[in-house]
């Protein structure tokens, strides 16, 4: 899924073949998170400066979070430098946080397979040497768990 | 007066039809008792097939019980060739591979026509026993008793008992919807007498090079082992726990084995290894149902032949100690 949605974003991907991952980003929140957190991986790296709108709602949060300047401010121009600064590092906080997670459950969540793709022959073998009685495993355990 | 008399009337042929009942409980129970007997104390010769699924297999089978114990010998006759030889509990199995004859020892297990257990009094509490018609198997007559599972937890059983010997002729092994998913059963069967042992050997070349297969599974320490098996479905028990070193894994697997005497039930613990893709699911092979999961970091997987329903129930019975 995640590297169809890749792939459509770089053109890799005919948006024609790609009916079931559109269909799935529409239904899909997982899938739509991946697709913008994509894009806003893409911006970054291009240096776009426009970052898509989860990203700016999520900064716009976050600034709101910021304690209030009580202190008497110098000037209208410097104070908005200050706002933006702000926002670029919780930007660039939020994106290295972004990265690393992204890191850490492609690690943890490798996509799973189903048992029914790959019947797993070693274990019903060592299943079969094991139980106190089965028949199959004097007989024809071989013809099994020799065409893995 | 008529009305007590017709209540009294009915009432004692109501006992009588339970105590009719009680005693083909009885009968079938004892039926298989002595089947259980005569598979490891009688010497016969013969042929069995072994059918699951789509696949079938012809094997003969010489069993003699001398002074000095059980040997038995079991020639594979179709398919790839299989010589499985065994003294009382210790069984070796002769298979070529390659130009190689790989030869692997391990302990005894039940072996047809010795499937059922010593103890009936194991399997009682899981099963219903009932006695059928009578039929014929491999040229003999024969008893035919139904074991009723008495829950989801297991399957049927169809067991033929030769009524001159007593010994086990075939079983079958029955679906929930009653279909035969195994069977095993003899198509020719002779009693044997005598003392020679000229038999007792595989057939195989001996010029052959030969290869002893690894040995077998180390035994598990419960304490290292930070999950239990928290409520095991009634009848079954814990019979052994190894560590299995599976082919392709680096670290060994630990196995637990369960039985309620007829059913068998693996579950296998593995801590989950970084970017290995775990498998989840349920599938069927013949009677054979697995089930996987993953919980707290491991692969857990059930094998059994068993219903679904017992799998599943098994692998969500898995609860780990520490929890994350």
């Amino acid at each position: 899924m995640k590297e169809q949605i890749s792939a459509l974003m770089d053109d890799d991907l005919a948006l024609e073949d790609a009916k079931y991952l559109m269909t799935a980003l529409k239904a899909n929140g997982e899938a739509s998170k991946s697709w913008s957190t994509y894009h806003l991986i893409g911006d970054v790296i291009r240096g776009n400066r426009v970052l898509r709108h989860d990203m700016t709602a999520s900064i716009m949060q976050e600034i709101a979070k910021q304690p209030a300047v009580l202190a008497p401010q110098p000037s209208l121009v410097k104070s908005k430098q200050v706002v933006w600064s702000v926002a670029a590092s919780v930007a660039a906080v939020f994106f290295v946080g972004l990265v690393v997670l992204h890191q850490q459950s492609q690690e943890a969540n490798v996509a799973p397979i189903e048992i029914a793709q790959a019947v797993p022959a070693d274990y019903l073998r060592a299943h079969q040497s094991m139980s106190p009685s089965n028949a199959a495993y004097f007989i024809q355990p071989a013809a099994f768990s020799q065409d893995k | 007066m008529k009305k007590t008399f017709l209540i009294s009337i009915v009432f004692a042929f109501l006992s009588l039809l339970s105590g009719v009942l009680f005693a083909a409980q009885d009968d079938a129970w004892l039926l298989l008792q002595k089947a259980s007997q005569a598979a490891r104390e009688l010497s016969y010769k013969g042929v069995f097939v072994y059918q699951s699924g789509n696949t079938s297999k012809s094997v003969q089978l010489t069993h003699m019980n001398y002074a000095q114990g059980e040997y038995a010998l079991m020639v594979v006759l179709d398919g790839a060739p299989r010589e499985v030889l065994s003294q009382g509990s210790d069984v070796v199995i002769f298979s070529p591979k390659n130009e190689k004859i790989m030869i692997e020892k391990k302990r005894g297990q039940n072996m047809f026509p010795a499937l059922l257990p010593s103890n009936m009094d194991a399997i009682k509490s899981s099963y219903q026993a009932l006695n059928g018609a009578l039929e014929r198997v491999g040229g003999r007559d024969a008893f035919v008793v139904n074991l009723t599972p008495k829950d989801q937890m297991r399957y049927g059983y169809k067991f033929w008992v030769d009524i001159e010997f007593g010994l086990l002729l075939k079983a079958m092994t029955l679906g929930e919807r009653g279909d035969a998913l195994e069977q095993i059963g003899f198509s020719q069967i002779t009693l044997m007498g005598g003392q020679n042992m000229d038999w007792f050997k595989p057939k195989f070349d001996p010029s052959k090079s030969y290869e002893m297969d690894q040995e077998a599974p180390a035994k598990a320490n419960a304490a290292d082992m930070d999950w239990d098996v928290a409520q095991l479905p009634s009848g079954y028990r814990k019979v052994d726990q190894v560590k299995q070193s599976v082919h392709g894994k680096t670290l060994p697997v630990t196995q637990m084995i369960f039985s309620d005497g007829l059913a068998s039930i693996s579950i296998f613990i593995e801590p989950l290894a970084k970017g290995a893709r775990p498998k989840v699911g349920h599938t069927v092979v013949g009677a054979t149902h697995f089930f996987a999961l993953v919980n707290e970091g491991h692969q857990v997987m059930v094998i059994g032949e068993v219903p679904e329903a017992a799998v599943t129930q098994f692998a969500k019975a898995v609860n780990f100690k520490n929890k994350k």
